[in-house]
């Protein structure tokens, strides 16, 4: 029993991680129209960003903060020079999905020259192990679970209270309207990239210190969960987003405390092709998904 | 270049083209994106292996599997077809609803990658992360697979498949589904309103062209002997999809171009390269193969700029327009 | 010329002729060893989820060429190394093992092919004739009929058998009563687990878990830790590559600071684990809990001396050569490229059809030979015209009727710069009590 309690409380971490990654990807999906296949990519970019400057001997928390920006950087650029040109040329939904997979294909191979093959580590000392009960949780965990309640209410207030964020709801649900009533939709577009480029960033950095050893290899394996979490909550809902990752982060640990461990990820993938097959457009979109041609 | 290799990349070919026929029926002709291809090919090869396999005690049992029937060509290369429509039934059913096709895309990436990590976890169903290997390929028993006739004999029999599965594709393109089809592609809801069903159409081919996928993998299986998940990640599945970029979507003949191009030209060009030692040794030891995957993003974004219907486009039977 | 003297001559001259042609195994005979330069193809994983292994076979044959060419080469001809990428599948290797075979028609020797490939290319390489040296520790191989193959690495039952060896009977602690099976889900590791289990229950040990983990990159082990700390094992047996340092921080962490004993296979003893295991827990509590397997090399003699020499000069074309100094497979490969080369010299042929046999009996040695270590020595041997054992930087070899060679297993730890350091070894009834109770 007390397995089970501990794997909860590792829960509530791998959901953290989760939901931060998750919602910035599932904002660019909801305001752009553009499933971003490069997000893994972008992540693990600035993993690394963080590891050189942890390597020089920076506090890994001024590297989530590096890296949070380097993320910001590197999505607007991929906006600006390829999404937005093949977007204005008229390339279909699935084009753009085609185009994403060849981005994340060329950052993880150019990458993978300068960083190797070989796994790293940061250099941080984990804290403190926290007791609450059987949960055992170290000081960073903490922190983690921390930042990503903290961000949640930000980007909650963002949407609900900022201009920005209602003008970027109002570019969400129609682009050709907003911009006729005054919305400046390339600004917001713009700043939607950075935004949740910093996200991906920031949640990048915080796989990694989660996982203890990354490699290239993780982007594509974490983008993976990340649809997942997207997907289940309903593409494009921030909020659903969040209720997605709590689902995946929790039945990942619970099954892995109650099964065999090596099939932790599929038990998950099995509820998201489940919620697929019973309510496709996810658990709290109520359009998105289903869309005529496409 | 002697025998071996050049029989090696003319298999290959045939292989590679089987495959792009398949997936172009999915996606070029009925839309349906899957990007859990890679999956159909890895079931027919399975099945085809499991068929064709002497019971999991031979060799000293040093793998464990099921199946082993141990039966005679063409019965594994049937199998392994049959696999793949299988498969394409409970995967269509689950996509085939009102959803945007990028959605329907990442529902099957996600899938293929359950299912490579489901099967390399059961240890005893398909042999594991190890796989299957010692497969007997068609007709050993007669022939000594080791030797130069063998070769012209595996060339012949895939050569066969690949009419045959051009034929098969050819009939269902020109057939009256084929129609519908492109008509619904095209207006969807213009072939709706004249009583075109189009979810059973998209069914019906997405279980051909899983069928032909599922011929493909039994072909390479008997081939190259082993089958493991390593085989069937999911970037194999996009190289299939650069190869119908690059060769033209929604015709077989630019399915049969792009099969020559990318997966067999691109890869061979990039090992020739990879054997000059003033290449090979430029930068770090990966530096060439790791340049090949950049070189082929490049290659699906360029085509997609500039010539997105591939190097053959698709003769248009109907008038210009519509969303593509 | 008169008829008979004319007789005599043609008589004499066909003698000459037949002796010259009669090849036999001194070194008269055999056809010549031609010319233009030999190549030593690598056929391994360069790319893809096994990219770490390439490298390190690359490196050997780096170290052998120059310890060849610079003593005359063979036969004058020059060795050289060619990488070919499987990438770690098998439809990718086939064709690289075809491309390599038809590309190259002065391929001298292959070495290489791993767990992941092996099953596909050997048979390739086998029907082209050329010699083998294989790093995989299938069990399919144990009695394989493949002439060419020749596996200088033992299958991995032993080195399971070594690690129960070292929970058992292992120094600097009482024997362990509770094992943690912790290995990864791929190909190499799972063969441990069978082996391992049923030596260690045989012999009075439980196995308080077997858990296979998952080794996809970036899955984090803590509910996994949690459930293996709950059945509180002795000691952890484990090989789970790329996950090792993850796993390990975990136990760490949740144990509290503490770390518990851990046993590796030989798999292990490898720069890159060691660095990331000692990035995770700290090299202190390395250096105190790790308890590694490997064969018995004494890193140490001429024969290593000039590898060690030879892989730092590799350093100028492949930057990370010289940290190999003690990885068993590169040793191996380096002494089997050597072999291969004395074979050649030995029989004065450049066809593998008839030098291939030879490297066996060099390895093996028949009596009276005299030992060598060096291929400089080994040529000076045979033009005296004596027979030779080859004992290289990795130690004796000793190939059975399926060219599989086992030699005997030490137990070693780390010190706090990465070397290997020997820590201890099995008495030959610990290995035979083992064997027995695992049943090979």
């Amino acid at each position: 029993m007390s397995l089970f309690v501990a794997a909860f409380g590792f829960g509530l971490v791998s959901m953290s991680v989760i939901a931060i990654a998750a919602v910035g990807f599932t904002m660019q999906f909801g305001i752009t129209n553009m499933i971003n296949l490069a997000y893994g990519e972008v992540m693990i970019s600035s993993a690394y960003v963080a590891y050189y400057m942890n390597r020089a001997g920076v506090s890994i928390w001024i590297g989530m903060v590096a890296g949070a920006l380097f993320g910001a950087a590197f999505s607007f650029l991929l906006n600006r020079v390829v999404y937005a040109p093949f977007m204005r040329k008229g390339t279909a939904n699935l084009g753009m999905v085609i185009v994403s997979l060849a981005v994340s294909l060329m950052i993880s191979n150019l990458l993978l020259p300068i960083v190797g093959y070989y796994s790293v580590s940061y250099q941080e000392d984990a804290g403190r192990l926290i007791r609450l009960g059987s949960i055992i949780l170290t000081r960073d965990q903490i922190i983690v679970i921390g930042i990503a309640v903290v961000l949640m209410f930000a980007i909650h207030a963002l949407l609900t209270y900022t201009r920005l964020g209602k003008a970027m709801r109002a570019t969400a649900a129609n682009p050709t309207l907003a911009r006729n009533c005054g919305i400046p939709t390339q600004r917001v577009i713009d700043s939607v990239w950075l935004i949740t480029g910093a996200l991906c960033g920031l949640a990048g950095v915080v796989a990694a210190l989660n996982a203890d050893s990354f490699a290239i290899a993780n982007g594509s394996a974490f983008l993976i969960t990340i649809l997942a979490a997207a997907v289940l909550g309903g593409a494009g809902q921030p909020y659903g987003a969040m209720i997605g990752a709590v689902l995946i982060g929790l039945i990942t640990e619970l099954s892995a405390a109650a099964w065999s461990p090596e099939y932790k990820e599929v038990v998950a993938f099995g509820i998201l092709v489940i919620v697929m097959v019973l309510r496709p457009q996810g658990l709290l979109a109520k359009r998105g998904a289903l869309a005529a041609a496409g | 270049m002697n025998t071996y290799y050049a029989a090696n990349l003319l298999i290959y070919a045939g292989i590679d083209m089987i495959a792009c026929l398949a997936l172009n029926l999915q996606f070029g002709v009925s839309g349906i994106v899957n990007f859990s291809f890679i999956v159909f090919q890895a079931v027919g090869a399975y099945a085809a292996a499991i068929l064709s396999l002497p019971p999991d005690t031979a060799n000293s049992g040093f793998q464990h599997y099921v199946g082993g029937l141990q039966l005679p060509f063409p019965i594994p290369w049937i199998g392994g077809a049959v696999a793949g429509g299988l498969l394409a039934i409970p995967v269509g059913f689950v996509v085939l609803r009102k959803l945007r096709s990028d959605y329907q895309a990442i529902a099957l990436l996600v899938l293929s990658v359950i299912a490579n990590t489901v099967i390399t976890n059961a240890d005893n169903f398909l042999g594991g992360a190890a796989g299957l290997a010692l497969v007997p390929p068609p007709f050993s028993d007669r022939i000594d697979p080791n030797t130069e006739s063998y070769q012209y004999l595996y060339i012949g029999i895939t050569a066969v498949a690949v009419v045959i599965a051009f034929a098969l594709v050819n009939r269902v393109v020109n057939s009256p589904y084929g129609r519908s089809l492109r008509a619904m592609r095209e207006r969807e809801i213009a072939a709706a309103s004249i009583g075109k069903n189009p979810v059973n159409l998209k069914m019906t081919i997405f279980i051909v062209g899983g069928v032909i996928a599922g011929l493909s993998g039994a072909i390479l299986v008997g081939y190259i002997q082993l089958w493991a998940p390593s085989v069937w990640l999911y970037p194999e599945t996009i190289i299939l999809f650069a190869a119908i970029i690059v060769g033209g979507r929604g015709n077989n003949i630019g399915a049969i171009l792009g099969a020559l191009l990318v997966p067999v030209g691109f890869e061979e060009v990039t090992r020739l390269l990879n054997s000059n030692p003033n290449i090979a040794n430029l930068g770090p030891p990966n530096l060439i193969s790791a340049l090949q995957w950049v070189a082929i993003g490049l290659l699906i974004l360029g085509f997609l700029w500039f010539r997105p219907q591939g190097v053959r486009p698709e003769s248009r039977r109907v008038f210009e327009g519509g969303p593509d | 010329m008169r008829g008979f003297e004319r007789f005599k001559l043609v008589a004499a001259l066909g003698a000459l002729v037949v002796l010259a042609a009669c090849g036999g195994g001194g070194s008269t005979g055999g056809s010549g060893l031609g010319s233009g330069p030999l190549l030593v193809g690598v056929i391994a994983p360069f790319t893809g989820a096994d990219a770490a292994l390439g490298p390190a076979y690359y490196a050997a044959c780096l170290a052998a060429a120059p310890s060849i060419n610079n003593n005359g080469g063979v036969g004058g001809r020059q060795v050289s190394c060619q990488k070919f990428d499987t990438r770690g599948e098998p439809a990718d290797a086939v064709p690289a093992a075809n491309a390599m075979i038809a590309g190259n028609s002065n391929l001298m020797a292959v070495i290489g092919c791993t767990s992941d490939e092996a099953s596909t290319v050997v048979p390739i390489i086998d029907r082209a004739h050329i010699p083998m040296f294989c790093m995989t520790g299938q069990t399919e191989f144990n009695k394989t009929t493949s002439k060419y193959f020749h596996r200088l690495v033992p299958a991995d039952i032993y080195d399971a058998y070594a690690m129960v060896g070292s929970a058992l009977y292992g120094p600097g602690h009482a024997p362990y009563k509770r094992a943690a099976l912790v290995f990864g889900n791929d190909i190499g590791s799972q063969a441990f687990v069978a082996p391992a289990t049923n030596a260690f229950t045989k012999l009075g040990g439980t196995i308080a878990i077997n858990q296979p983990i998952n080794l996809t990159p970036g899955t984090s082990y803590q509910t996994e830790v949690a459930a293996m700390l709950a059945t509180h094992p002795d000691v952890i047996l484990t090989e789970a590559l790329g996950a090792a340092g993850t796993y390990l921080k975990e136990v760490k962490t949740q144990n509290g600071g503490q770390m518990i004993p851990f046993i590796g296979t030989s798999a292990t003893i490898d720069p890159t684990w060691f660095q990331q295991v000692r990035d995770a827990i700290g090299v202190d509590d390395l250096v105190k809990y790790y308890g590694g397997v490997d064969l018995g090399y004494t890193f140490s003699g001429p024969a290593y001396d000039e590898f060690q020499t030879n892989l730092n000069a590799a350093a100028s074309t492949f930057a990370d050569a010289p940290k190999y100094k003690q990885r068993g497979s590169t040793l191996h490969l380096y002494d089997g490229i050597i072999m291969t080369a004395l074979a050649m010299t030995e029989t004065n042929s450049a066809d593998p059809t008839v030098y291939n046999p030879k490297i066996k009996e060099i390895a093996n040695g028949s009596s009276g030979a005299t030992v060598v270590g060096t291929y400089k020595d080994g040529v000076a041997a045979i033009k005296a015209g004596k027979s030779i054992q080859f004992v290289g930087a990795g130690g004796l070899n000793s190939f059975d009727a399926y060219n599989n060679s086992v030699s005997g297993y030490i137990w070693v730890t780390y010190d706090s710069q990465g070397n290997e350091v020997k820590a201890g070894q099995m008495t030959p009834q610990q290995t035979a009590t083992i064997a027995q109770a695992g049943g090979i």
